[in-house]
């Protein structure tokens, strides 16, 4: 059974429309990410779960009931803010166990499940601290062990590590994903970070303006991009795309460059009528240095280099349009030049200019 | 530290003196006064410092005996504490609720100044309107009628302060609670009270000193030692045909002890509530 069913959620706030009609399902154990950038309506959408905002239409079922109208404490979830939201006048152990307090659990029973919850998060020695007293990452595991002992139906994350900085958010981020593992819980997480949704989520919806654009697996999502938008809001640096006109040349199918200097090759499902001008994408990954007299190698002059590391990114001018490349660190390219660049044929996807809808779904 | 020249060291010690000795001089004249013998105050050139210490004054006005002014004085006292304590506590059950729900409903937030518009209002304006209405309810010269117009007055600023304590408080805490299972009181009660802690302080504290300087309207619907507040009583002192300034001076000094030690035990709160906060993430 579905841990959560939203069907035809809308939420207006006097005239503007925060969130135009969602649709998910989310079963037992998911950890669904929704992401997009501020103002989409992901936080919206999870307060509307949490039952912090009541939609203006549509349906919201958690573990099968309708919750519409239920009081968040009844909804059998339990939330992390991207503020804490611990109560600076309790310890730590009180943090934890309110929602027991509250739900007038004994007091024995209840600091074994504390002491559980801090056991697991590693923070036993500090159950007698104020939230004062901790630091960023302390305070968010007390965050997150008030969470998990009431061992909700669902839990709601709203970008849980964007006030931590970079290393200690890459640990948390770890530390969750553990988490889920161990627990298997059923979890909805907002972020505007793709790396986090991109190594969290078992599912993401990328959002924009109210809608979900696309609901899919992370790998799914970031190799088949239902629409141009997720095409360029997932992936750093973001995907290439370049206005192209379908031709066939022999046996295979190319897509001819508007500059008309150059074409690609195209995977053979790829089959699409000549003619058709599409918005070719290609993630800077898939493209390489051509060998010398290499087929369907288009050229292009380097107007950047950035050694970043472990690669190389190469941003070139391709007539009117600017490509990155995202090449090996040892890659003998200088910035001035014009070199010979081969697409991977696989690693294209095709968009329909005017509606941006992908045109081809290799799987 | 910045180390700062002597120069200036001197003369920003030298304004705190004086701005003490502005605030401190009057009281402390107060206090010489109502020790003071008659003679002393009244002789020329005037004794600035007592030749003796007379403290039969204090005595007077702390003994109960029939008809003597101990017994006004103390009953005034008595009036002032009861009305004062029951005009706060009313604004502050006043206060709370409508502070809270205009400071997390912004829809509601105009109704706090339509309430601070109608204390700009000057007493004298009102003075009629509540005389008729307390005559009508028979609580002319009531400490249950003044509490009732003192609360009036102290309500609208009480929550006044009390919403911008409650602003404070991150909404995403209650919210926690919220979810974690605490009804609207557990969450004031245990929350967002201890939280905003100064601030209900503060309100309490400024109600206490409106409420226990308040003259005009006490003045106007008291009568007798069954209603009369401090205020008025000490004003009375100053009535008759022969006036004791030491008298009126020890009335002073006493009906000023009350809302100092008050205010003195509630400072501590105060700072202890501001040290315990930490809510910052």
């Amino acid at each position: 059974m579905s841990d959560l069913v939203i069907s035809g959620l809308r939420k207006a706030y006097r005239r503007t429309d925060t969130l135009k009609g969602i649709d998910l399902e989310l079963k037992h154990g998911e950890f669904l990410v929704l992401l997009g950038p501020s103002g989409c309506g992901k936080s919206t959408l999870l307060n509307c779960i949490a039952g912090l905002l009541q939609p203006t239409a549509g349906d919201i079922r958690i573990g099968g009931r309708s919750v519409v109208g239920v009081h968040p404490k009844d909804r059998d979830i339990s939330m992390v803010f991207q503020s804490y939201a611990l109560y600076p006048n309790l310890d730590v152990e009180r943090n934890i166990g309110f929602g027991l307090e509250m739900r007038r659990v004994p007091k024995a029973e209840r600091q074994a499940a504390v002491a559980r919850v801090a056991e697991t998060l590693q923070i036993t020695p500090l159950l007698k601290r104020r939230p004062a007293e901790l630091s960023g990452g302390q305070r968010q595991r007390v965050a997150i062990g008030r969470a998990l002992v009431r061992n909700p139906a669902i839990f709601l994350f709203d970008e849980p590590l964007s006030n931590l900085d970079a290393k200690l958010r890459a640990e948390m981020r770890v530390e969750l994903k553990r988490l889920h593992d161990l627990l298997g819980a059923t979890i909805v997480y907002v972020t505007h970070d793709q790396i986090e949704a991109m190594t969290l989520a078992t599912r993401i919806a990328v959002m924009r303006d109210g809608r979900i654009e696309q609901l899919a697996d992370p790998e799914t999502i970031y190799r088949n991009p239902a629409n141009l938008y997720v095409a360029g809001f997932v992936g750093s640096p973001a995907m290439n795309i370049l206005p192209a006109t379908l031709a066939v040349e022999g046996t295979r199918t190319v897509a001819r460059l508007e500059d008309g200097e150059v074409a690609v090759a195209l995977d053979e499902s790829a089959a699409q009528s000549a003619g058709l001008s599409v918005a070719l994408g290609v993630r800077p990954e898939s493209i390489r240095l051509a060998v010398p007299g290499e087929p369907f190698a288009i050229s292009a002059k380097v107007e950047l280099v950035e050694l970043t590391g472990p690669e190389k990114i190469v941003l070139a001018r391709l007539g009117r349009q600017g490509i990155t490349a995202r090449l090996d660190p040892n890659s003998r390219v200088t910035s001035g030049e014009v070199r010979q660049f081969v697409l991977d044929p696989a690693a294209v996807r095709l968009f329909d200019p005017a509606t941006g809808k992908a045109l081809v779904h290799a799987s | 530290m910045e180390r700062r020249p002597p120069v200036q060291t001197i003369l920003v010690y030298a304004a705190a003196a004086v701005l003490a000795l502005a605030i401190l001089a009057p009281f402390a004249w107060l206090v010489v006064m109502s020790i003071s013998s008659a003679s002393d105050l009244s002789s020329l050139p005037l004794h600035w410092l007592p030749q003796t210490l007379d403290f039969s004054r204090y005595v007077k006005l702390l003994t109960v005996a029939q008809h003597s002014a101990g017994e006004a004085f103390l009953s005034s006292l008595r009036n002032s504490l009861e009305v004062s304590g029951m005009a706060v506590l009313g604004a502050l059950v006043v206060g709370i609720p409508a502070a809270w729900a205009v400071s997390r409903h912004r829809q509601v937030g105009w109704s706090i100044y339509l309430a601070i518009g109608s204390y700009m209002l000057p007493a004298v304006a009102l003075s009629v309107p509540l005389y008729k209405g307390l005559h009508a309810l028979g609580l002319l010269n009531n400490v249950f009628g003044l509490a009732g117009v003192y609360l009036s007055i102290l309500a609208p600023f009480t929550a006044w302060l009390l919403k911008s304590g409650f602003d404070g408080v991150p909404r995403e805490i209650e919210s926690a609670a919220m979810i974690d299972g605490a009804r609207l009181d557990q969450i004031l009660r245990r929350l967002t009270l201890p939280l905003a802690a100064p601030a209900v302080t503060t309100a309490a504290l400024f109600a206490l000193m409106v409420g226990w300087d308040e003259f005009f309207y006490a003045l106007l619907f008291t009568s007798d030692e069954r209603a009369k507040t401090l205020t008025v009583a000490v004003a009375d002192l100053a009535g008759g045909r022969i006036t004791d300034y030491g008298l009126i001076a020890t009335a002073g000094v006493l009906a000023a002890l009350p809302p100092v030690i008050i205010g003195m035990v509630l400072q501590r709160a105060l700072v202890a509530g501001l040290t315990q906060g930490g809510v910052k993430g």
